[in-house]
């Protein structure tokens, strides 16, 4: 491993932290925001296709890229967490910080990927227009 | 880790001098409207916040009293109506989320080691709007015009037919207002958090209170803007005519509903989070040891934050949408209570591993947790949608969000109370009276809000003047009025606490709980600038930990005193390194100026005098661009070459 | 290539500060942005939700669809005008306290514009129809004059920089946080116009 990345590398590793840290909030916000907008407002107009798709592909195409996105930054978490697993000495504290966000940045995908699965679930056994 | 830490002054004599000739104030009336300090602003939010506790409380007196037998004819409904939406908005706008960010102005400079907060002036100004926010709802009641729709104000109900008058004018108005106060406290914590930590607090060494606080800041910068847009809605729908909740015209009252759930659930989070964060305080200094699990509790407190946003529509369980959309909401309301019991199982272990301390804040915190857990518990059971269709709008749900509320936001306010009196007043409190104090409060409470779940059960409304008298709902009904005596009679014993320790409580020594953070290695009181000598972080305990320690006494060095001006340091986002020295504000006229001219315009938009609201704007304008206008500087010092 | 990966996924590179070394100022006006994003997006949310919730026909029956010649035009000039600061801060972060006076003038007339188009806009579409006339006119109004009072409150902005900068003494290569400050909030009402372009002005027509 080099040991003084150049800028362009910091920026990318900058990045894919907060992609590990964030990644999964953002992606089950994503999802939620899609998946309640399109079933709500297609049901509510009266018809189960948008622009031609099926609505139960739109909506599964919502529950699917996001739970994509979020096994994504799982393992991006899980590397951070990986390369955190320094013993910890003297005073470098950017891996201390850089080793919580790794622990939140692990239980949180997990959480929210949950959340999306059980969408996804929903999905499977309910009609999407279904009162 | 002994009560022994005064602080050793790093700084000499000369320095301290010219630190309190740069930060002090001597009292006046002057200084007194003036003042930008965060620990007088801090204290400020706290005594105001107990003012419109003590209102919205004597509201709810009333209204037990009222309801305490059936058919009673003490309150007629218009009366009724307007206590109880008062009540409600008061409890949870005027003192809940007031009260906790007073902790966190007084609070959070200190623990973080800063000498004040990012922006002191807007702080001020946040004060000054929050107190005329509150006198301008509370200034209603006694003209019969307050708010009297339910603090939730769906419409059709709160439209201009249904409510003529100025009642929900009122409402919608006061609310805007407040609200400039509460976003503009947010941006503050959040801004103060990430750039004022003393040099070497890492994300990782911040104390979890600051985490709390600071995940509230951003719930609130999201959330706000949708109750503040539905309450210029509903002003707009009223006043001048539009159509947005009246489904003649196209619009539709759902769309308020849905508004208002996308801030008000959250918005259970953002009066109960910074709660939270005082238990993770507290816990340290009476069961001796660090809260367990510290990242955990971060997860914690970051996941709820976020998922808070995610369950909004579970309360609208009974308005009928598509099956599947409910869905992605309840698998969001059924996971958020995993990072809740997480936060619950952390303090439990942190009990059992470590060596109580049975102090007052101690018991309000083992309260919060016991009367918590059940308002939890009656929560899961509104994710069944089946249940929660059955007991909507019945005195269950009165109950739930009691024991919620009660138990997440005043058994924690009132174990802070006690935690941090010392340090804010310098005095210690009366520990029997504190100790009474609490049985009664914790009595009350029960008593008064546990047969809510009954007669809820029974059928009984919420939200009713009186009732016909029923097989179990009278006896219960009693129950709780004399519940509420009692738990009135509890807080009083608080405030006489508080009053005792004020003016007869032996002196506090600087550390007299030998807490972990930095805000006890000052003195009780702390002095106008907080730190003699800025610390130098070494770990997550720095009170307990000898290096931090040294670093304010022997280890001092002259560029952490900054005793040439008004000044602290700026460190870096994520791992605390020091940047820069930065001037900061004194104290000034203009935040009170402002917030005048605010309340102007919005009197001025309530009673319909149109040209004064627009002199009014204009006054707002002209105070906030001379507030800005930059400082007339030599052209070396700006460097400029054309 | 794969060097590359391997640096950027190693520990130094993922531990990089960032953000780091904004001021507090910054900060302040980014979160006030993104308070005001979010009101935006809640506004337009609305009107997504009402216009979907209304049915076949939008706008309703007795409303044209808007045309698109003078929303175009606005569009070209706003955001454009957005260059102006930009270049303007770039200049005074150097010194050129000149490049500080002419960028914000350019934009300060840009804006001026765009207000004065919205009002020729207003003029005709009033004798179309009012806030009152129905749930559209409402949207109609309240979403295009909410964003017209922000161009308002960020056009004070500059002409307050422009100000301050005339008086000398204000800004240089040391201080010049205002002026970035001020160009944030402009770029944010820049880019909300496109969010209400599109939603008020194309997504009918869609
Ligand atoms: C101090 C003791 C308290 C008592 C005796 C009490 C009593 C009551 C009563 C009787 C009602 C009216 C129920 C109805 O007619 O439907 C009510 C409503 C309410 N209370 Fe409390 N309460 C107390 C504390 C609090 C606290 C601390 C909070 C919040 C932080 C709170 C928030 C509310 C809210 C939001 C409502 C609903 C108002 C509405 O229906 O619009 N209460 N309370």
């Amino acid at each position: 491993m080099s040991a003084h990345p150049g800028p362009r590398a910091r920026l990318a590793g900058g990045l894919l932290f907060w992609y590990a840290v964030l990644g999964g909030a953002v992606a089950w916000a994503v999802h939620l925001l899609a998946g309640w907008g399109v079933d709500e407002l297609t049901c509510a107009s009266g018809s189960d296709h948008i622009g031609g798709v099926p609505l139960r592909a739109a909506v599964g195409a919502a529950v699917a890229l996001p739970a994509l996105a979020t096994v994504g930054a799982l393992l991006a978490a899980v590397l951070l967490w990986r390369r955190t697993h320094l013993p910890s000495e003297g005073e470098d504290r950017s891996v201390g910080r850089g080793r919580l966000l790794a622990v939140v940045g692990v239980w949180s995908n997990l959480l929210f990927l949950t959340i999306i699965v059980l969408g996804g679930v929903a999905l499977l056994v309910l009609p999407p227009c279904q009162r | 880790m002994s009560t022994t830490a005064a602080p050793v002054p790093g700084a000499s004599r000369e320095q301290l001098d010219r630190l309190e000739e740069h930060w002090g104030e001597r009292p006046s009336l002057r200084a007194w409207l003036t003042t930008v300090d965060h620990k007088k602003i801090g204290r400020r939010y706290l005594v105001t916040a107990g003012l419109f506790f003590a209102l919205a409380g004597l509201s709810a007196l009333a209204m037990r009293t009222q309801l305490a037998r059936p058919e009673a004819g003490l309150l007629s409904p218009q009366e009724y109506n307007q206590l109880f939406t008062m009540h409600g908005t008061a409890m949870i706008f005027l003192f809940a989320t007031p009260m906790l960010f007073g902790f966190g102005n007084f609070l959070v400079p200190l623990l973080i080691g800063a000498r004040d907060m990012a922006f002191p002036k807007l702080n001020a100004l946040g004060y000054w709007i929050f107190l005329f926010a509150g006198l301008f709802m509370w200034a209603s009641l006694p003209f019969g015009a307050a708010p009297n729709a339910g603090w939730f104000a769906y419409v059709p109900l709160t439209g201009q037919q249904q409510t003529p008058g100025l009642h929900m004018d009122v409402y919608s108005l006061g609310l805007l207002f407040l609200g400039i106060a509460t976003a503009a406290g947010s941006i503050n914590f959040i801004v103060t958090a990430l750039k004022l930590r003393a040099p070497g607090m890492s994300l990782n060494r911040v104390p979890l209170f600051v985490w709390a606080i600071v995940a509230t800041g951003f719930m609130v910068i999201f959330a706000l803007p949708a109750l503040n847009l539905d309450n210029a809605m509903l002003f707009l729908d009223r006043r001048f005519g539009t159509h947005f909740f009246d489904p003649e015209a196209g619009g539709n009252v759902l769309l308020w509903q849905h508004l208002f759930w996308i801030f008000g659930h959250p918005d259970v989070y953002i009066i109960v989070m910074p709660a939270l964060g005082i238990v993770s305080a507290v816990l340290p200094a009476f069961t001796r040891r660090g809260v367990v699990g510290y990242v955990l509790v971060v997860f914690a407190i970051v996941a709820i934050s976020i998922i808070s946003f995610g369950v909004w529509v579970h309360h609208m369980f009974a308005t009928g949408l598509p099956r599947l959309s409910y869905s992605f909401f309840s698998a969001a309301s059924t996971i958020i209570t995993i990072p809740s019991g997480i936060q619950i199982f952390a303090w439990l272990a942190t009990m059992l591993l470590g060596r109580l301390v049975v102090r007052v804040p101690l018991l309000f915190v083992i309260g919060f947790i016991v009367t918590f857990v059940l308002g939890g518990f009656t929560g899961t059971m509104f994710a069944l949608t089946v249940f929660d269709q059955q007991v909507t709008d019945s005195y269950f749900v009165v109950a739930h969000f009691h024991y919620v509320l009660v138990g997440g936001a005043v058994f924690p306010i009132l174990a802070a109370v006690y935690y941090w009196l010392p340090k804010i007043t310098g005095r210690m409190y009366h520990e029997g009276l504190g100790r009474w104090a609490f049985w009664l409060v914790f009595a009350g409470m029960h008593v008064t809000f546990f047969p809510m779940h009954l007669y809820g059960l029974f059928g009984m409304p919420r939200r009713v003047y009186t009732y016909p008298s029923e097989p179990g709902w009278d006896a219960w009904n009693l129950v709780s009025t004399v519940g509420s005596y009692l738990l009135a009679v509890g807080l009083l014993l608080v405030l006489a606490g508080v009053v005792h320790a004020i003016r007869r409580g032996r002196p506090a020594p600087p550390d007299p709980w030998g807490g972990d953070t930095l805000e006890w290695s000052t003195d009780s009181p702390p002095k106008p600038y907080n730190f003699a000598v800025l610390p130098q972080v070494h770990s997550l305990h720095p009170t307990w930990d000898e290096s931090s320690r040294e670093s304010m006494g022997a280890g001092a060095e002259a560029d952490r005193v900054l005793a040439d001006g008004r000044r602290t340091l700026l460190t870096s986002e994520l791992d605390g390194r020091r940047e820069r020295v930065v001037e900061m504000p004194a104290s000034s006229w203009q935040p009170l100026l402002l917030a005048l001219a605010m309340l102007l315009f919005f009197t001025a938009m309530l009673f319909a005098w149109y040209p004064v609201a627009a002199v009014a704007a204009v006054a707002v304008a002209g105070t906030v661009a001379t507030w800005l206008w930059p400082p007339r500087r030599p052209e070396r010092e700006l460097g400029v070459s054309a | 290539m794969s060097g590359g990966v391997r640096a950027a996924t190693g520990t130094a590179a993922l531990t990089t500060e960032l953000p780091v070394g904004r001021s507090t100022g910054w900060w302040g006006m980014v979160m006030f942005v993104v308070t005001e994003a979010t009101l935006f997006a809640c506004l337009l949310g609305s009107y997504f939700y009402l216009r979907f919730q209304f049915g076949a026909q939008w706008p309703p029956p007795g409303i044209a669809p808007p045309t698109l010649l003078k929303p175009l035009v606005m569009t070209a000039v706003l955001l454009p005008s957005s260059l102006p600061v930009i270049w303007a801060e770039h200049g005074i972060r150097r010194g050129q306290r000149w490049r500080l006076r002419t960028g914000l003038a350019a934009t300060f007339l840009l804006g001026a514009t765009f207000l004065a188009l919205q009002a020729n806009e207003y003029a005709e579409k009033l004798r179309e129809f009012t806030l009152t006339t129905n749930a559209y006119g409402s949207l109609f109004y309240v979403i295009t004059g909410f964003h017209g009072l922000h161009v308002l409150v960020g056009l004070t902005m500059i002409g307050w920089l422009l100000a301050a900068s005339l008086r000398g003494g204000s800004f240089g290569a040391h201080r010049h946080d205002r002026v970035r400050n001020a160009a944030i909030y402009w770029h944010f009402v820049d880019l909300v116009w496109v969010a209400i372009l599109f939603t008020i002005y194309l997504s009918p027509r869609l």
